[in-house]
């Protein structure tokens, strides 16, 4: 057969097909993936992994500078001349070896005056890496379902790679893909990314900002966030914004899939917003932050809420008790959360 | 006065990608009418009839000119690199990259140094060379973010040499002994190193060798007993993989011919690489090429290799039993490989970075 018939692209996405297949038919089980990690991982020195605590136990450890210098050789004339040397300049040597050996020493003091610092802040706020393992292991219980009407029709006409940033079960991203969209998802959670792999879904097992750290700039024409926009603190969330920004090619669209702040703990969610080291943004923060990045347009569409009844136009005082009710609807009964769509300068 | 010698620095003449390209370059120099000599801070015994000389020699036994154009052959921190920082004459780095540190972190204290000292050094030469030449676009952001102002690229020059060296008949005989029990031969050729990523082939071999039980690994590259070496081998072993998985340190050039003349497929999971020299040798050796889609990779392949991302060890497995067993994927990449070899030959990178040269020269 000719060379020319061969379509390497297609090859790659055939490629990618029977990965998904083979995943979800329990053939290549992600857990497979991370016993060959695990198992790599025993083999690697102990510093690759090792605690802040031990690190500076080496640090320490390495901070001594010998001050004996060498004179051993294999050739008796070298050696000689090395001892010579050795007597001649040891002086300066011990002179120099004691500086450095101050210098480390004092940068590792004010390292484990840093990190006990550090130790009594996390003792006395809670320790966020505890947290958020334990929040790890809370199934979400927010229903895509709610927003995924809105999700994909704000998608809809994209061509090229839509990233679906946490995918969770699968059940959004599944739901892009059917409306022919070609989405992916990145999940950090191993079983919720086994579920939505075992429908032959495309997930990648990592975290949102991780996995856009790694995408080249302008390779996505889509990008879906959800969950952990919800949980991440403030800084956190600028820099996801940054990296959204970056990875989007020009008129791509971003889309923010939110628990509106003021929902964020009621009812179903309040085991995760307690746990959660940030709290869902305003629809309008999204919105300054990605103009300040490129994203002049954006729209908003608004979930759930349960207005009160306005009291009857002719009613007396009508417009300040429906003004009033107004507000009081905003705070204790406004939307549950939004949809916010913003599209890239061309 | 005219430029009469285009000089070039190096921080080490060894066994390698850095070294050949240096002498390439040189022999185009000195065909281009130039003088032309190799000044180094180190020797290694297999290269010595190179005629490199030490660094110390230029501006005494070889005599210097302030219209000479010196290029020094940026791979690490060198002392060097401090020389030409003290010299006048007109300087151009060719930059080969520097790993980033994280891939040393507990794995290679001692070379972490030797890069953080590079990127000090490379900032300084931004200063006060005239031109950047990098062997990739990838390459050229570096030298961008380092401040160099006037860059440019100029692919590596692959030396033909080692493209065509007839195989050591024994090892040969053995590979081909070895195949006899059947079984698909991946190649990777590298320095064994945490970038290269050649925990991720044994992965994607373990999972492989579910469809291909006597498939066979080759990681050939120096550096093989440092302790990512040492963790590969207790890895490979762990995974009952201790005869499949081979890692025979560096090679000679024969050595080198016989892997690629007894390999099936050419697979890479590196993580970084700025120009990455053994896919144009797998190339010419007509060898189907699979690799993760990373740094220079892409760029260097072209549409001469089956790229793969996410590089899990399932994605690569899959992609390398494609190309085994699909004899249209597999003749499609062999004629592409042909084809994007031809573009990366002397004949066509010779003149890409004399041209860059000229630039600086005095007319």
């Amino acid at each position: 057969m000719s060379d020319e018939t061969v379509d390497i692209a297609r090859v790659r996405a055939e490629i990618a097909a029977e990965v998904r297949a083979r995943r979800a038919a329990g053939e290549y089980p992600a857990s497979l993936e991370r016993e060959l990690d695990e198992l790599f991982a025993r083999f690697a020195p102990k510093e690759v992994s090792e605690s802040l605590g031990d690190a500076l136990e080496r640090s320490e450890e390495a901070a001594a500078i010998a001050p004996e210098i060498p004179v051993a050789s294999n050739n008796p004339l070298f050696g000689l001349v090395k001892r010579v040397l050795a007597r001649l300049l040891g002086w300066y040597h011990v002179f120099v070896a004691q500086q450095v050996t101050a210098a480390t020493v004092a940068v590792n003091h004010v390292l484990r005056r840093l990190v006990d610092k550090v130790t009594r802040l996390e003792r006395a706020t809670g320790d966020a890496a505890r947290a958020r393992e334990s929040l790890a292991r809370v199934v979400p219980t927010r229903d895509d379902a709610s927003w995924e009407d809105a999700v994909t029709a704000a998608l809809r006409g994209v061509t090229g790679r839509v990233l679906v940033g946490e995918c969770g079960d699968g059940r959004l991203l599944a739901a892009l893909s059917a409306a022919g969209l070609d989405a992916y998802g990145v999940e950090p959670r191993p079983e919720l990314a086994e579920t939505a792999l075992a429908q032959g879904l495309e997930v990648r097992l990592d975290d949102v900002p991780g996995h856009l750290g790694t995408v080249a700039p302008g390779d996505l024409a889509g990008i879906v966030l959800r969950g952990c926009v919800e949980r991440m603190p403030a800084g956190e969330l600028v820099a996801l914004a940054d990296l959204a920004a970056a990875a989007l090619a020009p008129g791509g669209r971003v889309v923010v899939a939110s628990t509106a702040p003021p929902a964020w703990g009621r009812e179903r969610t309040e085991v995760e917003a307690d746990l959660a080291a940030g709290r869902p943004l305003h629809a309008a923060t999204w919105q300054h932050l990605l103009a300040e990045r490129g994203f002049p347009n954006c729209a908003v569409t608004t979930i759930g809420g349960r207005p009160l009844e306005p009291v009857a136009a002719g009613a007396p005082d009508a417009d300040v008790l429906n003004a009033n009710l107004a507000r009081i609807s905003d705070v204790l009964f406004g939307p549950d959360a939004y949809v916010l769509v913003a599209t890239r300068d061309r | 006065m005219s430029t009469r010698a285009i000089h070039q620095f190096v921080p080490v003449v060894e066994p390698g990608a850095v070294a050949s390209h240096t002498r390439v370059a040189r022999d185009l120099i000195r065909a281009a009418g130039y003088a032309s000599e190799i000044f180094t801070a180190e020797v290694h015994p297999a290269c010595r009839d190179w005629g490199a000389r030490p660094y110390r020699d230029y501006g005494r036994a070889v005599p210097a000119h302030p219209d000479d154009v010196l290029v020094y052959q940026m791979a690490i921190g060198s002392v060097v690199a401090d020389f030409l920082l003290g010299r006048r004459e007109r300087l151009v780095v060719n930059h080969h990259n520097l790993t980033p540190l994280r891939y040393f972190d507990g794995w290679e204290p001692v070379a972490a140094g030797g890069v953080v000292w590079g990127r000090h050094q490379l900032r300084a030469l931004a200063g006060r060379a005239r031109l950047g030449i990098a062997v990739s676009a990838y390459n050229e952001r570096d030298l961008a973010d380092a401040g160099f102002r006037t860059t440019t690229v100029a692919p590596f020059l692959v030396d033909p040499r080692a493209l065509t060296h007839a195989p050591d008949p024994d090892l040969l005989a053995r590979l081909r002994a070895a195949k006899e029990h059947g079984g698909a031969d991946w190649l990777f050729v590298g320095r064994i190193a945490p970038n290269k990523a050649q925990h991720d082939l044994i992965k994607a071999l373990a999972v492989a060798r579910r469809h291909d039980p006597a498939a066979r690994l080759h990681l050939v590259g120096g550096g093989a007993d440092g302790r990512y070496g040492q963790a590969l081998r207790r890895y490979a072993d762990a995974l009952g993989l201790a005869g499949a998985v081979s890692l025979p340190g560096g090679v000679d050039a024969a050595g080198l011919a016989a892997h690629y003349e007894c390999a099936d497929v050419f697979v890479s999971a590196s993580e970084h690489e700025g120009f990455c020299v053994p896919l144009v040798e797998a190339m010419a050796h007509d060898l189907p090429v699979v690799a993760h889609a990373a740094a220079a990779v892409p760029e260097t392949l072209g549409d001469a290799g089956l790229l793969v991302d996410p590089k899990d060890p399932f994605t690569l497995a899959t992609a390398v039993r494609r190309v085994l067993t699909d004899p249209r994927v597999r003749t499609h990449l062999v004629a592409r490989g042909r084809a994007r070899r031809e573009q990366l030959a002397l004949e066509r990178t010779g003149p890409v970075f004399l041209d860059a040269l000229r630039t600086v020269v005095v007319p």
